[in-house]
């Protein structure tokens, strides 16, 4: 018995302790984005929001919010066209093209995302796309899109065939037949895959790097540069923005499905 | 989903390439639902990828950033034989390996744990994993600094309870590095892992303590041969993300680690050195090697868990 009672508080020692350490870099973001002083102590000394107003006198940080979310606007829209067509033209037939496509949409996501950059960049500059939104949007779609195609997968796999052939022996046509008895099915499903489609373009920053301009840069693109010019809780602020807009997604996601099934389809 | 009509009012170049796909496939439609992603992955990740190898293929020996047109093999050659890009090479394949190892233990547990636990403490565990991996890289790296500096949290810890008598430089060094990479990767790992344990039947474990095995016994005789195929999962993606680690060497390692870590390397010949055709012969050689790795630690893994089954 008393063997038994160790090992239950290590056990949950253990995982109290990668708890802990999962949140604490969070924490500190959020507690520092508040600290009067310039310099990055945790936890700060005096609290204030003098750093708030700040970040919403910098027009550099404003302009980037408004191009992240440009992109991500841009990234959800044809990463959720890619991913749902393809998924659901899978799902209908699983021929040559089907089982080609799987490892070409994963791979990407395996590559380092600086030589992804480096080969799009070269090849944007060929194209003329250089620094432009479109080479922003596109870049992200290629890490976004696997995520979406996967989540609608597993949402077609379980849906009801039958809904749908029943549909079209009503004489619906395609595009009615999904709209009507598809699509209110799935819904939920694509729509986390928008949202984990908009959140992974708000935070990706190496390709950005790569491709952006000083007029196309998003917000993780400033923060990297301003980083590693010196560190300061203005990172702090618009960290705590981000962590905030990732919280507020994962609750409209719990709400449409659940934490369980948003885990699984995460991995 | 008979779409059996005929395309031969596409213009003979597409035609081609369409009819083998379409013959090997039930229906046009279902094709048709398809090739925009195909496309699109055809366009934005295997073109930019063949012009990266094409470049890599460029004669460097002009004063070029590239020279087009030419054919030569001198990328290569330069990689093969300059000491600071292969030491780069092995160094990022170590430090793969050793973010790996610690990742995919912490995460197994995890997982367990996550597996084991209901009602609010199982929602804590998945929130605590979801939130991070819904957080910028440059934000969750960053967030090491306050915590690991020499004036930061631990050493306030440490030193405040007399555990050591100087304040340890954890950031910028080694193991603030190997922590944040640890840190960005756990959470895919986690879930890669757990996705597989929740499909698992508890029952098994069970039997196998019935049986008189003990506790931390029948995790790793039962559990983890079982969850074997999210560990593979689990040590792909965290080696194939520590190698080519940017974040955490650049923002959390000391100059040493960054004049190593592959990315930066890659990245610094890129940006100063006007010789592309090296830079992309680098990324290339670079690619192959974690491709291989990559293949190599899935089929040792498999075999390891083919073994463990009749353990």
């Amino acid at each position: 018995m008393h063997r038994e009672r160790l090992e239950n508080v290590v056990f949950r020692a253990g995982y109290l302790a990668i708890l802990t350490f999962m949140l604490l870099p969070l924490v500190v973001v959020v507690v520092t984005s508040f600290a009067e002083s310039g310099n990055l102590a945790f936890p700060p000394e005096n609290y204030s929001l003098v750093h708030y107003r700040a970040f919403f006198e910098e027009t550099r940080w404003l302009s980037a919010f408004d191009n992240s979310l440009l992109v991500g606007v841009g990234t959800t829209v044809v990463a959720t066209t890619l991913g749902v067509t393809a998924a659901f033209g899978h799902e209908i037939d699983d021929g040559r093209a089907g089982q080609a496509l799987a490892p070409l949409v994963l791979v990407p996501l395996l590559i380092p995302p600086i030589i992804l950059g480096i080969s799009m960049r070269v090849y944007f500059v060929r194209a003329g796309l250089e620094a432009s939104f479109l080479s922003l949007v596109l870049a992200h779609t290629l890490w976004a899109t696997p995520l979406v195609y996967f989540v609608m997968r597993s949402v077609f796999s379980r849906f009801d065939w039958q809904l749908l052939d029943a549909a079209k022996d009503l004489g619906a046509g395609p595009i009615r037949s999904f709209v009507y008895a598809v699509l209110p099915n799935v819904k939920h499903g694509i729509f986390v895959g928008a949202l984990l489609a908009f959140i992974i373009s708000l935070q990706e920053f190496v390709m950005a790097l790569f491709l952006s301009s000083r007029s196309t840069e998003t917000i993780p693109v400033v923060a990297w540069t301003e980083i590693r010019q010196s560190l300061d809780p203005m990172v702090s602020v618009v960290s705590t923005f981000l962590i905030v807009i990732s919280l507020i997604a994962i609750v409209i996601a719990t709400i449409a499905t659940n934490l369980d099934w948003l885990s699984k389809q995460l991995s | 989903m008979s779409g059996t009509q005929s395309s031969s009012s596409l213009p003979a170049p597409i035609a081609r390439l369409w009819e083998p796909l379409r013959e090997r496939s039930r229906s046009n439609r279902a094709l048709l639902l398809m090739a925009p992603l195909l496309v699109f992955e055809l366009l934005l990740f295997v073109a930019p990828f063949l012009i990266l190898l094409r470049i890599s293929l460029t004669d460097g020996s002009q004063d070029l950033r590239y020279a087009p047109g030419t054919w030569s093999i001198s990328g290569y050659t330069e990689v093969f034989t300059t000491d600071v890009l292969l030491n780069a090479i092995t160094y990022s394949i170590k430090l793969g390996l050793v973010a790996t190892a610690i990742t995919v233990v912490i995460a197994t547990f995890y997982a367990y744990a996550i597996w084991r636990a209901e009602g609010v403490v199982k929602s804590a565990l998945l929130f605590s994993v979801i939130l991070p991996l819904l957080t910028t890289l440059v934000i969750k790296t960053y967030a090491f600094w306050p915590l690991l500096s020499p004036n930061g949290t631990v050493n306030g810890i440490l030193t405040s309870l007399n555990l050591v008598s100087e304040p340890i430089q954890f950031v910028p060094g080694t193991v603030g590095m190997v922590v944040g990479q640890v840190y960005i990767v756990l959470p895919y790992a986690v879930l890669a892992i757990y996705s597989v344990l929740s499909t698992m039947d508890w029952g098994i474990v069970e039997a196998a303590r019935d049986l008189g095995a003990s506790r931390p016994r029948s995790v790793l005789e039962v559990v983890v041969p079982q969850a074997m195929p999210g560990i593979i999962v689990a040590t792909v993606i965290s080696f194939a993300w520590s190698v080519g680690a940017y974040a955490a060497p650049g923002l959390l390692g000391d100059g040493q680690n960054q004049a190593k870590a592959f990315a930066l390397v890659v990245e610094k010949r890129l940006l100063s050195n006007p010789q592309w055709e090296v830079a992309t012969a680098y990324a290339v050689v670079m690619l192959l090697l974690m491709l291989v790795s990559i293949v190599l630690l899935t089929v040792t893994l498999n075999r390891f868990g083919g073994e463990f089954e009749y353990a």
